[in-house]
């Protein structure tokens, strides 16, 4: 065997593969053990070497995989051992999957972790002193690195679902990182629970995997495994591969944010600043994208799992981004911004697409961990303030992070030849091609992320300063400006990873859709071909460049729009804003769908709390009642016992005499 | 015949009497124990008394093991009272009445 992987050129990677996860739980432990004690205020620097090194290895496995000539190599898993054994002939293995989707994801992860821990290292400082919990932190977020790895990079279903709980159990712990903050608390909690109802299909889906595919596949020892379930999936009755779909989308759906279980992501922003961009917004929330392409086998199989997927993505996408334009919570808009670019993604998976949405969960993934940055940049100067009603006229107190966060705004409104332009715009051509009706709700989408995005910075950076005077705002320093600096980088050019040089393109600089990004990945993208041309090898953009200067000029229409209506304009917003008063108030208060969640789950399952609490308090009446027969006899027995000696005997003879007299009369 | 049985169980009901008033009446630890013993012996009076009354002797067999028994158990309660004593450094029954239930 080890012949044939030299000749594949993937024995390097293979045998390095499982340090990525491997470095970062390494730190995590590290920092969990000496943290407290000995690392304290230095707890960053294992987190810093750690997520470094899994990059350093995912750089590697990476060239390892560019190297591999024959994409058949890519189908196969790589057992490390057998992990459980639960019958003779039976194993659930520890077992990775490497190939370019891995990769891909594997840098997206390692890439944006390493800038957000570094990041983090003054982010979790006051005044220069560790913050309560600093060691704690790292230690989550190396967990977190290890978890998504070990997701990103299984074999199987079991590991998957193993990696996909441990990520879900970091975000509930991150997200609960203030625990002292009630507000926090309910947001873990919640996040966890809307969760487990999506991991509950989720689980449910691997169930009816292992019971349909294990008869079809009587040689296989490790049922669950990629390899066995997408070469079989295709024996399956369609119903069941669409239930199995279904299911799979279920868990997406709960992680990824979609409706309807979309209500975790924007109260998840309870967590530091830090996490929202690491988990919340770049890498956990995009594992439910990740997964329906890398189920690509069992989606492609079903048309109807794959137009439930586009329909709720384009739904979730429109959805969310109407919300955030009546949002004032910086971190909130923007958490609405990912669901929305979360659907988008959705929707070109479910199009067959699946290359254009891992190309735009890469793009997605600095531009919005460097939004994320810069509204942590400001939430740091500002002890916490975070509401744009309250900003205003930043740009003068921190031109660094004006400037960042603007280069971030830019790439997600879509700006041109920035990252952000060229993948939305690879979805909305995939939209278009499949019917007038999505690619018009794509549009619009795409049109209101720009304005958003462009009002949360003309409120926060620009205008009147409306601080409260009492603070006294600073620019960050330099552990937080350059990671930011760095995503910013990926903001501006991650994008051209997925555009190849053409004189006759658009601008007469590029041509969307051939670049290095979909050639990568175009050996997993086998089941979704035929699905969409985007689904095919090196295709022709048709019409391609007339819609990118469509979109560009959309995207720069709504930043004028935001820059009159906000800037220039301020009365006009507030004009617009209360005549349509009511609108405003429903965009506000979310569509009121957490409230109906309220009435229609949270009460009534409170409610039989109490009914049980209720019934509860009932039997512990029984119980004290019979309990208080005893003890009441005993009160009236016990002045009897007074302790003396003498009246015991007393009492004892004159029972003597009682007996003797009862027996005398009666006998 | 008769006169001896009388006599038996009236010494024996008049000692256990004596035996009982005894030890209602002191708080001394020693002389409640002494009636107490007074009692045993009105007791065992009884047993044999009965037995000839009966014509039995299983009475007077039981009377023997009863002495016996009352020996041991003198020595016990001695010990205990012993004990007793050095706790609280005083005989009076009422020192131990914070034992009450």
């Amino acid at each position: 065997m080890n012949a044939t992987l030299e000749q594949f050129g993937l024995a390097e990677a293979v045998r390095i593969a499982p340090l990525i996860p491997l470095l970062p739980l390494t730190a995590a432990v590290v920092i969990g053990l000496l943290g407290p004690r000995l690392l304290r205020g230095a707890s960053h620097w294992p987190a810093i070497l750690g997520v470094a090194g899994a990059l350093g290895a995912t750089l590697i496995v990476a060239a390892g995989i560019l190297g591999a000539p024959d994409p058949a190599v890519f189908s196969r898993t790589w057992q490390l051992y057998s992990w459980i054994v639960p019958a003779e002939g039976l194993s659930f293995n520890v077992s990775f999957r490497i190939d370019p989707l891995t990769a891909v994801m594997l840098a997206a992860v390692c890439g944006i972790a390493l800038t957000i821990v570094a990041y983090s290292r003054d982010y979790m400082r006051d005044h220069g002193r560790p913050a309560r919990g600093y060691e704690r932190f790292f230690a989550f977020l190396c967990l977190f690195v290890f978890s998504m790895c070990l997701l990103v990079l299984s074999g199987n279903f079991l590991l998957l679902y193993l990696g996909w709980e441990a990520v879900g159990l970091c975000s509930y712990l991150l997200i609960g990182f203030y625990y002292d903050r009630p507000s926090a608390a309910a947001a873990a909690t919640k996040a966890f629970l809307v969760n487990r109802v999506g991991d509950f299909g989720f689980g449910l889906g691997i169930l009816l995997i292992y019971l349909w595919v294990a008869p079809l596949a009587p040689g296989a020892r490790d049922v669950l495994d990629y390899a066995v379930v997408f070469e079989n999936i295709g024996r399956l009755e369609p119903w069941q591969t669409t239930t199995i779909a279904l299911l799979l989308f279920c868990g997406a759906a709960g992680k990824s944010a979609q409706l309807p279980l979309h209500v975790w992501l924007p109260d998840a922003m309870e967590g530091p600043s830090p996490v929202s961009a690491l988990i919340h917004a770049a890498t956990m929330v995009t594992a439910g994208v990740y997964m329906v392409v890398r189920c690509g086998a069992v989606f492609a199989a079903s048309p109807t799992a794959m137009n439930v997927v586009t329909a709720v993505g384009m739904a979730t996408a429109l959805f969310a981004a109407t919300v955030a334009v009546a949002q004032y919570d910086m971190k909130r808009i923007l958490a609405w911004s990912t669901i929305s670019q979360l659907g988008l993604m959705f929707v070109a998976v479910g199009l067959g697409a699946a290359d254009t949405a891992i190309y735009h969960l890469w793009t997605h993934a600095f531009f919005k961990a460097l939004l994320f940055l810069g509204a942590g940049s400001v939430m740091h100067a500002l002890g916490g303030v975070i509401d744009v009603r309250q900003l205003g006229g930043l740009r003068r107190i921190m031109p660094w992070t004006w400037g960042l966060f603007l280069t971030g705004a830019l790439s997600l409104g879509g700006f041109p030849l920035l990252s952000g332009f060229y993948s939305k715009d690879e979805i909305l051509h995939a939209a278009w091609d499949r019917h007038w009706g999505l690619g018009a709700a794509a549009t619009l989408t795409a049109m209101l992320t720009a304005f958003y995005a462009f009002r949360m910075v003309f409120l926060a950076f620009h205008g009147r300063r409306r601080l409260p005077p009492e603070l006294h705002p600073h620019e960050s320093g330099p552990w937080m400006l350059l990671p930011m600096g760095v995503l910013a980088l990926g903001a501006v050019f991650a994008g051209y990873l997925g555009v190849a040089r053409d004189p006759h393109g658009f601008l007469g600089l590029v041509r969307p859709h051939d670049g290095f990004m979909q050639r990568f990945l175009l050996p997993v993208m086998a089941p979704f071909e035929g699905l969409h041309p985007h689904g095919m090898p090196v295709e022709k953009h048709e019409g391609g460049h007339l819609l990118m200067y469509v979109s560009a000029g959309l995207s720069m229409l709504s930043i004028l729009a935001a820059f009159v209506l906000y800037r220039l304009r301020p009365w006009w917003a507030e004009a617009v804003r209360s005549s349509f008063a009511e609108l405003h108030a429903l965009l506000h208060r979310r569509y009121g769908i957490d409230e109906l969640y309220e009435r229609m789950l949270v009460r009534p399952l409170r409610r039989l709390a109490e009914g049980c609490r209720a019934s509860d308090a009932g039997i512990d009446i029984l119980v004290w009642l019979t309990a208080s027969v005893p003890r009441g006899i005993g009160a009236v027995v016990r002045p009897f016992l007074d302790g003396s000696l003498q009246s015991y005997a007393l009492t004892m003879t004159a029972g003597l005499v009682l007996l003797a007299a009862i027996v005398r009369l009666v006998g | 015949m008769t006169d001896l049985t009388g006599a038996c169980i009236l010494t024996g009901a008049l000692l256990f009497a004596i035996g009982l008033a005894g030890f209602l009446a002191r708080r001394n630890l020693i002389t409640m124990f002494l009636a107490t013993e007074v009692m045993f012996q009105g007791v065992i009076l009884n047993l044999v008394g009965f037995g000839l009354r009966h014509g039995q002797l299983t009475g007077q067999a039981f009377a023997l093991f009863l002495i016996v028994i009352a020996a041991v158990e003198a020595g016990l309660a001695l010990g205990l009272v012993t004990l007793l004593f050095r706790r609280s450094g005083t005989l009076d029954a009422e020192a131990w009445s914070r034992m009450r239930g």
